[in-house]
């Protein structure tokens, strides 16, 4: 059974298409990437994915569950949490209250009240799952104090990771990974990316424009160009078919594999 | 012929259009008045000077991106710069010397130059402002105005106001009642042909390109804080204008009730049209200027629906009224009500012509 | 000597309010991005609602009851303000809370009529304090606001539920996604603030009549105050407030009584000017 699919889904902005008629699948523990030059609708359907936007038209599913339309909300309470495209940390809060809000974010229903009472209550599993996200991240344990904003771009991402892990997802969607970020810094994310969805089960749906870190770090691969999905498959065989060489990898036959 | 020998022909063809039909209009709207009766002149001539100001709002709103809460402040200072300098500037010689102050059409003239001088004064700070401060600012403004207006009764009059006694005299005929609504609306017609050439010229399109993305109209070399200096400075001018005619509407000078509440109303005026059409500016004006005159129609009769009516029904309805239009046009028509009645109804018989199809 | 002590405690204390309202201000903008014009309503609600029950219970249950309506109505006003999702802008809730503004006023004018209201105060003998007069009024309003500047700096800082108000304005996007919904935050932002504010209303009115048209004055009373902090600090909005209060006293004492809104209008001006310096036209 598929851990998130989305079925023929539409996006538009008023009269403006930017996702047409999409479909794609993660399975549980699977790594799959989105790929694509700007503005190919990649995060408008990544927003639709997470409730952000509500399709217009198409079905999106978190294990068979129809979630199309739900609040964001509720889609993490299902286990899908996004890192939005741009990191957008909480800049004037310390790194270990955006990690906390991660957490509270997961019991927040419309009611305040009774959902903070809610968090409260779980004050140990939270602090628990702190802890774990720590030993994950341990750079987050040095930074805990600091105001989000004031640490660099990659302590930035890995601020925002922390914050999605902390409502324990069974997938993890990333926007733009590598956006603005060293090459070293990138790899180093990219391979606690692979530990985190081998050792923890966590499965990972990254979006990026570099198809050369997706087809590195994902085992499957789909290609969005105008709102519409051209071509999908192991990324293997789409490493090595000549358009995708060409458009993404910058040609020629020693472009990485 | 070239495709753009064609579209050059067209534009000139679409101005031509445009002109002869903005001279239509303001004939009939000047030829209007003397067919009407007693108070609905007035009413109609109220119309024309808040669209005056209403047309000033729109191009800075619209075409600037400029939110002013303080047109007011601006008709208000061109109502007291003609008043004052046709009663005379000494309050002392006021009562008793007739040949005090100077010819009307001097002083209606020197209206909208002194709201322009304080417009380019203040300008220059306000517009480095965003958002909400500059909608502050500009509200502080128009209560600033006011507040000192009212506060100089021996130079003003303060709240007991002044009267003025001059008429305007324009080549030998009073401009009063009938006559003096057919100037306003003249002048209306002559503010629509320059605003909507403007707009269509290369000013304007500099203006579009603001309006649209600030920074980017920036970086292409477009002198973004001198436009936006300019449009305000005209904005003024034409709400200092409109004040400096209303002086000879009401031959009265009184600082207006509720300078915030005017301010508003004219945003409201320019919101209902839809914030870049100038002659939606000038409906909004007839239709706001209507539902306050029935309004206060309600308000003092007395009863309604039953209920007896206390002393302050007139301002209870007219601002609990304008209150709700200024939130309801915000919330479901922030590009203006007009064209969101237009989209909204387009959209209606879309989706009928769709059901009705496929049924 | 005394006039200007005098003169300065009285300012403190007006300047109480405008420190509770600017830091309510401040609270409402924290957590949504939103500039809340009918801000002053909140507080003449307070004083009038008060009046009003006060001829039924006592003058302590009837303040209380006054807070709590006035949060309620505050509720509705956040839902109103922050509109529709995504296609109300910061400016636009701004100009709806000036609707919400004028239409209070109508309301406040129907419901209570013109005439300012006011009641007694915790105590009319007043405190000799070498010969300046201190009510014990002014001394619970400064109080007031004192303690509700350091709780809400607490608040916004130590508690999550604070935390996710300030997370909201950081990005409401992330908040968002990690499962926050920005309209209950709003809400929340709103009522504290209203219920705040209220307080501060229903301590004014023994010193200073309130009735429908006091509001404006309030909100730009307010404003100013809370422009001294950028909109953003807590404390420099009290600090900006009690300022603000003190100069508009010795202005109306030693100079003109009539120049009071000139003088907060000015020096909104000012700290306007001031505090947008950074920002660059283009």
């Amino acid at each position: 059974m598929t851990l998130l699919e989305l079925d023929d889904v539409t996006v538009r902005y008023g009269e403006a298409v930017a996702v047409d008629g999409v479909s794609l699948a993660v399975a549980p523990r699977e790594r799959v990437a989105l790929i694509g030059p700007n503005g190919a609708g990649k995060t408008s359907l990544l927003n639709a994915a997470c409730g952000l936007i509500r399709p217009a038209s198409g079905r999106v599913r978190i294990e068979a569950d129809d979630v199309t339309g739900a609040t964001p909300g509720s889609i993490v309470r299902r286990g899908v949490s996004q890192v939005p495209e741009g990191r957008h940390v909480f800049g004037t809060l310390p790194v270990e209250a955006n990690l906390l809000l991660g957490a509270y974010g997961r019991v927040f229903r419309l009611e305040i009240v009774s959902s903070t009472l809610r968090y409260l209550r779980s004050r140990r599993d939270v602090r628990d799952q702190l802890e774990r996200v720590y030993d994950l991240l341990p750079k987050l344990r040095e930074l805990r104090e600091r105001p989000a904003g004031r640490t660099s771009g990659g302590e930035q991402q890995m601020v925002a990771i922390g914050r999605a892990l902390m409502a324990s997802p069974r997938l993890l969607a990333i926007d733009e990974l590598s956006l603005g970020l060293a090459p070293r810094l990138v790899q180093s994310l990219a391979e606690f990316l692979v530990r985190l969805n081998e050792e923890e089960g966590v499965a990972i749906l990254l979006v990026d424009q570099s198809a050369s870190l997706a087809f590195s770090l994902c085992e499957r691969a789909y290609v969005l160009e105008t709102g519409r999905v051209t071509l999908e498959g192991a990324s293997r065989d789409l490493v090595g078919r000549p358009e995708v060489r060409s458009a993404y990898l910058g040609g020629g036959p020693d472009a990485p594999s | 012929m070239s495709t753009l020998d064609q579209r050059a022909r067209r534009n000139r063809r679409d101005a031509i259009v445009r002109v002869v039909g903005v001279v239509a209009a303001t004939a009939f709207a000047c030829w209007l008045p003397f067919q009407l009766e007693g108070g609905d002149i007035g009413l109609y001539d109220r119309m024309g000077l808040y669209a005056l100001v209403a047309i000033g709002l729109t191009l800075l709103m619209g075409f600037a991106g400029q939110v002013s809460l303080g047109q007011g402040g601006f008709f208000l200072i061109g109502a007291y710069t003609s008043g004052l300098l046709t009663v005379g500037l000494d309050p002392d010689s006021r009562l008793v010397d007739p040949d005090a102050g100077i010819d009307p059409v001097l002083a209606v003239v020197a209206a909208p130059i002194v709201s322009a001088a304080v417009a380019v004064v203040i300008g220059v700070p306000l517009l480095r402002l965003r958002g909400h401060y500059l909608a502050f600012a500009t509200l502080a403004f128009a209560l600033i105005a006011w507040s000192l207006l009212y506060a100089q009764d021996r130079f003003t009059g303060g709240q007991y106001g002044v009267t003025v006694t001059k008429r305007l005299e324009l080549f030998g005929h009073q401009m009063s009642g009938a006559s003096h609504a057919a100037l306003v609306w003249g002048l209306v017609g002559l503010a629509l042909l320059l605003s909507t050439t403007l707009v269509a010229s290369r000013v304007g399109r500099a203006l579009q390109a603001i309006a649209v993305n600030e920074p980017a109209a920036a970086a292409s070399g477009v002198n973004v804080a001198r436009y936006k200096l300019q449009l305000f400075v005209f904005a003024a001018a034409l709400a200092g204008l409109a004040g400096g005619l209303f002086t000879f509407y009401a031959q009265f000078l009184g600082p207006e009730d509720f300078v915030i509440v005017l301010s508003l109303l004219f945003v409201v005026m320019v919101s209902i049209g839809g914030l870049g059409s100038f002659y939606g500016a000038v409906i909004g004006a007839v239709t706001i200027v209507y539902v306050e005159h029935e309004l206060r129609e309600l308000g003092t009769r007395g009863s309604l629906l039953g209920w007896d009516l206390p002393p302050q029904a007139p301002s209870i309805l007219s601002l609990g009224v304008f209150g709700l239009m200024l939130i309801t046009i915000m919330l479901f028509f922030p590009h203006g009500l007009l064209p969101g009645l237009i989209g909204a109804i387009r959209s209606l018989r879309r989706r009928l012509g769709a059901s009705r199809r496929s049924g | 000597m005394t006039t200007f002590f005098q003169l300065v405690v009285v300012g403190i204390s007006t300047g109480s309010v405008f420190a509770i309202v600017g830091m309510s201000l401040v609270l409402v903008y924290r957590a949504t991005g939103i500039v809340n014009f009918a801000q002053g309503v909140f507080a003449v609600l307070g004083g009038l609602v008060t009046y009003s029950l006060s001829q039924h219970m006592s003058l302590v249950l009837a303040g209380l009851l006054a807070v709590l309506v006035t949060a309620i109505v505050a509720t509705v006003v956040a839902v109103v303000a922050v509109g529709i999702r995504g296609r109300t802008t910061h400016l636009a809730s701004l100009i709806i809370t000036v609707g919400i503004a004028i239409f209070a006023e109508a309301v406040l004018l129907a419901a209570f009529g013109e005439v300012p209201r006011s009641y007694s105060a915790i105590s009319d003998r007043a405190w000799n304090v070498g010969g300046v007069l201190v009510q014990p009024q002014y001394a619970a309003l400064a109080l007031v606001a004192l303690l509700a500047a350091v709780g809400l700096t607490l608040f916004l800082r130590r508690t999550i539920v604070g935390q996710a108000l300030v997370a909201s304005a950081d990005s409401p996007r992330a908040a968002e996604l990690i499962g926050l919904n920005l309209r209950s935050i709003a809400v929340i932002a709103f009522a504290l603030a209203g219920a705040l504010t209220a307080i501060g209303g229903v301590l004014l009115a023994p010193t200073v009549p309130v009735s429908y048209s006091s509001g404006l004055t309030i909100t730009i009373n307010g404003f100013a105050a809370a422009v001294f902090g950028g909109l953003v600090s807590i404390r420099l909005a009290l600090l900006g407030g009690y300022a603000l209060g003190v100069v508009e006293q010795l202005v109306v004492g030693y100079i003109d009584p009539q120049y009071n809104l000139i003088i907060a209008l000015a020096v909104m001006l000012v700290l306007i000017g001031w505090r947008s310096r950074g920002e660059l036209a283009v």
